[in-house]
């Protein structure tokens, strides 16, 4: 249980690490995905429970007393929602990013951030 | 009874957005494609203004108006909700939306692809109205995530090397400002276990009420929210990407980013503080806010780049916005918002006159213009017009809303506070007399001579905001009108939680 939160925090420090230092844009857009992951598995853990059910209800199963039993056996659905939303989300930015990298890449030559700088010129 | 116009508001471009791509292809084979689809959006953004304006007398008397997704009740479902605060974002929104539309049909008449143009404006539209009428908060990231995604490609949308670097450069600090975003209300829910804000206010306050003090993973929630937000407000330890992104884009929009896109923000700072955390985080918001409006106006006085010098002033006005809101108080919060509606309106309208310029001209640079106020003469009054404003004189807007935040300075028993205000206005007014000198006045370069006045279709919506600024400098009580319903709805949580939570 609390080593899923150990590892999302050690997720988002590498990749908070990874996009403010490392020099190379390819680095910079792993890094973010590094941080993304880091929270969808801190969000997904939340709802997680050791032994929970699918929380997926069949028509006609709920009379009060199936309902009650359900409720304190199946998992937190929600998190599962918003983790899948956020993946697609994700992958656009990292799909734009990426596109937006080989441009740069066309017009620069280069990766290095530090070197791409002609607007403050 | 079923409420349609909030859902409309928001389905309306997003369904526009959609439609463009296939319009373009059909009409591409009549050659008619750019005509089309320029004025199929201006269409979609004046269907979508009326929506807006259809909510706003039962808005104004003091209703809630709830559109609930699906049917579900709102702490279990999605709900949106528009209370006064939210109704002035929505129009201001929707009216600039329009303008900036029409504005495009002729300053993007050079590019190629302007179906994909119309459909990223479509598509940002749809998700700055999704994020201000929304009552949830992961639907407000997923909105969040809309807008920004359509604003990276339309940064980067020329595809020059200005434009994909200031493209790559918002697009990393952006990203890392929603990630930061996510994080914050991944932990809300989890300490508090709801997302719908009227829920979580409501929760949050009696958790708060039997714990002192206050637990820590909300302080470091509410933190990260506001550092978030404050990444995609561009306040000054964040503002690096708001110049490069404002000076490279197409200036048409430039507007949109420096009027709406970048406020809407702020929105979320007034909504957030206020409801789920019942307790303002003021003295950091008016810090913040203090060293945005110094040093944005000083890196503003040394730029010589006329879209570059608009846009650290865009940082430099929204500390005002951020230092009313920060400050609590009910004039305060007045000011701040009324300054956010004047700020998008006269913002947006200066970046058009950058625009026009730029188009008849094709130079940005102080030192390369000169002299056209004799060639275009109504896009150089506009400018002063907007200049003034900006400046804080008073018979025009501007000078209604920072007077407000002046007062509010003093009467919160900070006139230091106000004296900074003042100067900053003071240095704002040197930084424009010497932007309209250089642009407008003075020798003329020799191969300017020729330069026309802008097209109609760019002169229209300029001319129209210069009336609003004028309008609403003469009669302040107007947009007080507009603010005041505004500003009780963001002191009023309770009234907000009871209906969303309550009501039928």
């Amino acid at each position: 249980m609390s080593l899923n939160y150990i590892v999302a925090m050690l997720l988002i420090t590498l990749g908070l690490y990874c996009l403010l230092l490392k020099r190379n844009l390819i680095k910079m857009v792993i890094g973010l995905g590094v941080i993304t992951d880091g929270i969808h598995l801190f969000l997904i853990s939340m709802g997680y429970r050791e032994g929970g059910i699918a929380a997926i209800v069949p028509g006609g199963m709920l009379q009060d007393n199936v309902a009650a039993g359900f409720a304190s056996a199946a998992v937190d659905p929600i998190p599962q929602a918003l983790v899948l939303t956020s993946i697609v989300i994700n992958i656009c930015i990292v799909a734009l990013a990426l596109s937006l990298t080989i441009w740069v890449y066309r017009h620069y030559g280069t990766l290095d951030p530090s070197e791409i700088r002609r607007l403050r010129e | 009874m079923i409420e349609i116009p909030p859902i409309v508001a928001i389905v309306l471009p997003l369904f526009g957005a959609f439609l463009t791509p296939i319009i373009a292809i059909v009409s591409r084979r009549f050659d008619v494609e750019r005509k089309v689809c320029g004025w199929f959006m201006v269409a979609i953004m004046i269907a979508m203004l009326l929506v807006v304006v259809s909510m706003g007398a039962r808005v104004w008397g003091g209703e809630i108006i709830i559109y609930k997704l699906g049917g579900w009740d709102p702490p279990w479902g999605i709900n949106l909700a528009i209370d006064g605060l939210a109704f002035q974002m929505a129009l201001m929104i929707a009216g600039l939306g329009t303008l900036v539309a029409i504005y495009s049909l002729a300053y993007m008449k050079r590019d190629s692809r302007f179906d994909l143009y119309c459909t990223l404006i479509l598509l940002i539209t749809a998700g700055m109205m999704g994020i201000v009428l929304t009552g949830d908060l992961f639907n407000f990231y997923v909105f969040l995530e809309i807008t920004c995604i359509s604003s990276y490609a339309l940064v980067a949308f020329r595809r020059n090397s200005d434009a994909v670097e200031a493209g790559i450069k918002y697009m990393i600090i952006g990203s890392l400002g929603t990630s930061i975003l996510l994080l914050s209300i991944t932990m809300l829910y989890g300490s508090i276990g709801s997302l719908n804000i009227a829920d979580l206010g409501q929760k949050l306050a009696m958790a708060k009420a039997g714990a002192e003090p206050v637990p820590m993973i909300l302080v470091v929630a509410l933190a990260l929210f506001v550092t978030g937000i404050m990444i995609k407000v561009a306040m000054v330890p964040f503002h690096a990407w708001l110049a490069d992104a404002l000076t490279a884009a197409p200036t048409a929009i430039s507007a949109l980013l420096a009027g709406p896109v970048a406020v809407i923000g702020i929105y979320w700072v007034a909504r957030i503080p206020y409801l789920p955390f019942g307790m303002p985080v003021g003295v950091i918001l008016v810090a913040l806010g203090i060293i945005s409006m110094v040093v944005g106006v000083l890196m503003a006085l040394v730029q010589t780049d006329f879209k570059r010098m608009l846009a650290y002033h865009v940082i430099s006005q929204k500390g005002y916005m951020v230092l009313g809101i920060g400050l609590g108080t009910t004039l305060g919060l007045q000011g701040g918002l009324f300054h956010l509606l004047n700020h998008s309106t006269y913002k947006c309208m200066l970046f058009m006159c950058a625009g026009a310029v730029l188009h008849r001209t094709g130079s940005q640079k102080f030192d390369e213009l000169g002299g056209l106020s004799k060639n275009m003469p109504i896009t150089s009054s506009v400018f002063l017009i907007g200049a003034l404003a900006i400046s804080g004189i008073p018979p025009l807007n501007g000078f209604a809303s920072k007077y407000t935040i002046y007062l509010a300075g003093v009467d919160a028993g900070q006139p230091i506070i106000t004296a900074i205000a003042v100067l900053v206005s003071a240095l704002t007014l040197a930084s424009f007399l010497k932007a309209f000198s250089s642009v407008f006045l003075g020798q003329r370069p020799e191969r300017f001579k020729d330069v026309k006045e802008a097209p109609m279709q760019m002169l229209f919506p300029m001319c129209v905001m210069a009336a609003i600024c004028i309008v609403i400098g003469l009669l302040p009580a107007l947009g007080f009108n507009i603010a005041g319903p505004a500003q009780t709805a963001a002191m009023n949580p309770g009234n907000y939680i009871s209906q969303v939570l309550g009501g039928t």
